[in-house]
């Protein structure tokens, strides 16, 4: 009996373990806007839907396509491709809306296509480049895997009014 | 600890609604200082807050309180006669009763910050003084102006006037110790006292009408508020009706009391209220809600079946559910309206207090009438509407009740009179404030505004006396000679107009110098969910809240007048100025509008405005959501609604828009005249030039030089319209003065307009006549522009420039 509570003990204590080192590792969304890779941590994610119709709202920049409703809530809707001056495509299968949520600040930004869920250890993430530092950038750091370098945005930064 | 703060809880509760009758009832004391049912009221507020306090440890609060009671024992047992020199120390204390229990409600001890010692001191001295010279009864005094109520009226033998003349039937009264009886006990000395008094009365009334008049006469001349004497029946001493209490301070959120104000009922012997924390009812409103827009989409959904199935059986069982869904959510939409309802008799009533108090500080008699205080509407607007309610009433205090001296000179009664009154109108409550005082006088208020600066000359000569009343809602008009502590520093009335603007509420000014001011105030019942007119322009809906609709027409594009580049219709006797919704909205005019459009007229506070819109789509009732962060406070959008279709559609923010409208040119009405062969420069167009004075034809020349367009000259109205018929020049605009020889501009521009040909042709009236009714009567005549002399060269070349198209 108390040998399986030991086990039972030590097996939580393994469990606990395993979450302290996840700590390390950053979950991340990574989305393709024009030709170039982002990422977001994935808990700044509430939810990825697919293009629903929009109401434009007057006066506001044009990467600020309007407001959609997400289930009985009036939600802006930005257009990621417009805010980082790539090329607007035709509308693709692709296209999603991804919902980002920091506090009570939330909105929908429109990307190309999702590309994959990843897992990238805290140590293989570089502060942003130099000359990018500043309070206006919009890139929290630069994730390193194999073959690629990934370009992680900071959400809050993104959910600031920029006009 | 938990059964303390529960105490606690319940005890400001409680003590904030004693309070709130007890300003009324010590208004009312001052002017019937007899009243005994009145004085235990009163007495018992302060003892039962003095218990209570001291059962929390309150010492502060305790200790006022306990010196109040003793002064209102006094006075109760008619060893205290209520002067308002009594009332001058009674009231700040009551005041700074309620600072302390603002103080324990914020941070729960009564400690910090309010220094009662004063105001004790001069409890203290009336109870005393009283003391001392009841048996000597100096009647003498007789202070008719409320000036000698000054400073230092706490020991004055002042307060004692009146006095001697009454044979005090309780003076003979052991001091009993109140503060330790229990409830019941206190209950019974008050009615054992109130039976004394009375059987004293009727034995003393008939010798004492002589000299006791007198001393009632000094007490109410001095008091300068409402005197009802006859309102309040002397009646048992039940407890005072419990009020609903005061809604919880926005200031203090943390900390306020767990029990929310719902519509309470007069005492019944069983409890028929709960309260219940407003936090709940704002989440079953925003429930209710989502709720309307789960039946809007219901209903259209529905439609659509409707129409693919046609004639199957199951859809009359479809309907039938749906019907009665959306009933029942009706239903029940108003009944939690209805309980969020607050009667607006709990912002009245702390008027009576503030006339009272205003009227000694301005040295003016005013009586203040209440009516229709049971009238219920949301609690969000009782909170909002308290503070222009208070702007307004001071405002009439100050400016439009005049002093008793001028009133007489004018031929009124020396008491001024404020009526508040407030009613149902269909979905809305109006509130009314009326004022007997000197009224509003427009020249004067114009003449006014254009020393400040407000409104230019030309501005002025437009307005009607309706406009002009609405300048005192202007930031930084005054009318007040001087600035007082009351009014006049020019931000008050202000603060009316934006928060009535806030609650989507309409103002109207009615005056007629020296009789009275009436200012209504309409407003919607309640915010969250509103009645909405929907409109399209292009491919785009938004909707208007319908409580700032008034009115919509639908108009041909040739019912549009330019004056100053300003779009304009006469609707009726009034000019009303046009902005085209889509300008407002940056809407992309794909196709244009076909041979008729629709003018939504909006009101709102003062002011009117027309919108142009595309089309009516219908009335809706919609719930109002914001924006969020990211969006928060755009220009003209008040929110956004869902609607049926599970799109989102704008809310306009009429407020935002009417000042929005002020800087938008029109882009409706752009006028081309259809010519023949095409212009490709200015020398290609030729303005005609017509004015019987050749000076004016010559500088209106030299001016247009500059732009290099041909001129033609003619010499009075009959000369022009022969030249324009013979067809020897091209015309594409004219230049047109109205006083001429022979035929004057405006028949001329009656008569070029009858040839369909000159429908669109510009023609810009230019003369000294500024007037509105003449620019009206340009405008009915068909003038396209109207230029008052004197105008700068470039001016003139401007808009010349623009009607000709040559930007």
């Amino acid at each position: 009996m108390s040998g399986k509570l030991q086990e039972v003990v030590n097996n939580q204590q393994q469990q606990q373990e395993v979450v302290d080192n996840s700590d390390e590792i950053l979950q991340l969304v990574g989305f393709v806007v024009g030709e170039e890779e982002f990422a977001i941590p994935i808990l700044t994610i509430q939810e990825i839907i697919k293009p629903i119709e929009h109401t434009r709202v007057p006066r506001t920049p044009s990467h600020v396509l309007g407001v959609f409703n997400l289930r009985g809530s009036v939600i802006p809707l930005i257009d990621l491709r417009i805010k980082f001056g790539v090329p607007v495509t035709n509308k693709s299968e692709d296209m999603r809306y991804i919902v980002l949520k920091d506090g009570d600040d939330i909105a929908g930004f429109v990307i190309d296509r999702l590309n994959q869920a990843m897992r990238i250890n805290k140590n293989q993430i570089d502060p942003a480049p130099e000359a990018t530092i500043g309070d206006k950038s919009l890139i929290e750091g630069v994730g390193k895997q194999e073959d690629k370098i990934i370009t992680i945005l900071k959400v809050s930064k993104l959910l600031e009014r920029d006009f | 600890m938990d059964e303390f703060q529960e105490i606690l809880q319940d005890f400001l509760v409680e003590a904030f609604e004693l309070i709130e009758q007890l300003d009324q009832d010590l208004v009312e004391l001052e002017s019937n200082p007899d009243d005994l049912d009145l004085l235990n009221r009163i007495f018992r507020v302060a003892h039962t807050i003095k218990g209570s306090s001291s059962f929390l440890n309150f010492d502060v609060l305790t200790e006022l309180t306990h010196h109040m009671e003793d002064v209102l024992n006094k006075a109760r047992k008619e060893e205290l006669k209520v002067t308002p020199e009594v009332m001058d120390v009674v009231l700040p204390s009551i005041d700074m009763m309620k600072g302390l229990l603002a103080q324990i409600r914020d941070t729960g001890t009564d400690q910090n910050g309010i220094v009662i010692g004063d105001i004790v001191v001069k409890l203290d001295a009336i109870s005393k003084g009283e003391d001392a010279t009841t048996a000597e009864a100096p009647s003498t005094q007789e202070s008719s102006t409320p000036n000698e109520a000054s400073s230092g009226s706490s020991e004055k033998p002042a307060e004692n006037e009146g006095d001697g003349t009454y044979v005090n039937p309780l003076a003979d009264e052991p001091e009993l110790d109140y503060a330790n009886m229990s409830e019941d006990e206190v209950e019974a000395e008050i009615n054992r006292l109130i039976k004394k008094k009375a059987d004293a009365i009727k034995a003393q009334k008939s010798g004492d009408d002589s000299e006791g008049g007198s001393a009632d006469d000094v007490s109410l001349n001095v008091s300068a508020t409402e005197s009802h004497p006859e309102e309040k029946a002397p009646a048992p001493a039940a407890p005072p009706p419990p009020k609903a209490p005061e809604p919880p301070k926005p200031t203090a959120p943390a900390a306020k009391p767990a029990g929310a104000p719902a519509a309470a009922p007069k005492p019944a012997a069983v409890e028929q209220t709960i309260r219940v924390d407003v936090k709940r009812l704002d989440h079953l409103m925003n429930l209710i809600g989502e709720l309307v827009l789960g039946k809007n989409r219901l209903m259209k959904i529905n439609d659509d079946v409707e129409e693919r199935y046609e004639g199957e059986e199951f859809l009359e069982e479809l309907n039938q559910v749906v019907s009665m869904i959306s009933l029942v959510t009706t239903d029940l939409q108003i009944a939690v309206m209805k309980t969020r309802m607050l009667p607006i008799g709990k912002v009245f009533n702390k008027f009576p207090r503030m006339i009272r108090d205003l009227s000694r500080e301005l040295n003016k008699k005013i009586d203040l009438k209440i009516e229709g205080e049971e009238t219920e509407l949301d609690k969000s607007i009782v909170e909002e509407i308290g503070d222009p309610l208070v702007h307004i009433i001071r405002n009439s205090c100050d400016h439009g009740i005049e002093t008793p001296q001028e009133r007489e000179a004018k031929g009124k009664v020396p008491m001024g009179t404020i009526n508040l009154k407030a009613y149902n109108e269909g979905n809305h409550i109006v509130v009314q404030i009326t004022d007997d005082g000197k009224g509003l006088d427009a020249p004067a208020l114009k003449a006014k505004s254009i020393e400040k600066g407000v409104i230019t000359q030309k501005e002025a000569d437009q307005m009607s006396d309706k406009e002009a009343f609405g300048l005192i809602f202007r930031p930084g008009f005054s009318t007040a000679a001087k600035v007082t502590n009351v009014s006049g520093r020019g931000v008050g009335m202000d603060v009316v107009k934006t928060n009535i603007e806030k609650l989507n509420g309409i103002i109207d000014i009615e005056s007629e110098v020296n009789v009275e001011t009436t200012m209504k105030l309409k407003i919607p019942l309640t915010l969250a969910i509103i009645q909405a007119l929907l409109v399209g322009v292009q491919e785009e809906y938004y909707a208007i809240p319908l409580a700032s609709v008034l009115e919509t027409v639908r108009i041909t594009p040739d019912e549009i007048y330019t004056v100053e580049n300003r779009q304009v219709l006469r609707l009726r006797d009034e000019v009303l100025s046009l902005v085209h919704i889509a300008d407002i909205f940056d809407v992309e005019r794909v196709f244009e509008n076909h041979d008729h459009t629709y003018v939504v007229v909006l009101g709102l506070a003062e002011s009117k405005i027309g919108v142009i819109v595309d089309s009516l789509v219908g009335q809706e009732e919609i719930v109002i959501k914001n924006l969020g962060e990211y969006l928060k406070g755009m220009d003209g959008i008040a929110g956004a609604t869902i609607r049926g279709d599970g799109g989102v559609t704008l809310i306009v923010d009429v407020a935002a828009i009417m000042h929005m409208a002020k800087d938008i040119k029109s882009q409706a009405v752009a006028v081309e005249s259809s010519s023949s062969k095409p212009k490709n420069g200015p020398e290609d167009y030729t303005v005609m030039v017509v004015d019987d004075s050749k000076t004016d034809r010559k500088i209106m020349k030299s001016a247009l030089k500059p732009l290099g367009v041909n001129i033609v000259e003619a010499t009075d109205g009959v000369d022009a319209l022969t030249k324009l018929k013979s067809n020897e020049y091209e015309v594409d605009g004219m230049m047109v003065d109205i006083e001429m020889p022979r035929m004057d501009g405006y028949t001329l521009a009656a008569e070029i307009r009858k040839y369909n040909k000159y429908k669109d042709l510009p023609l810009m009236a230019v003369t000294s006549r500024n007037s509105k009714s003449d620019r009206m009567r340009g405008v009915e005549a068909g003038m396209s522009e109207y230029i008052t002399k004197p105008y700068s060269a470039e001016y003139i070349a401007n808009v010349v420039r623009r009607n000709l198209g040559l930007e």
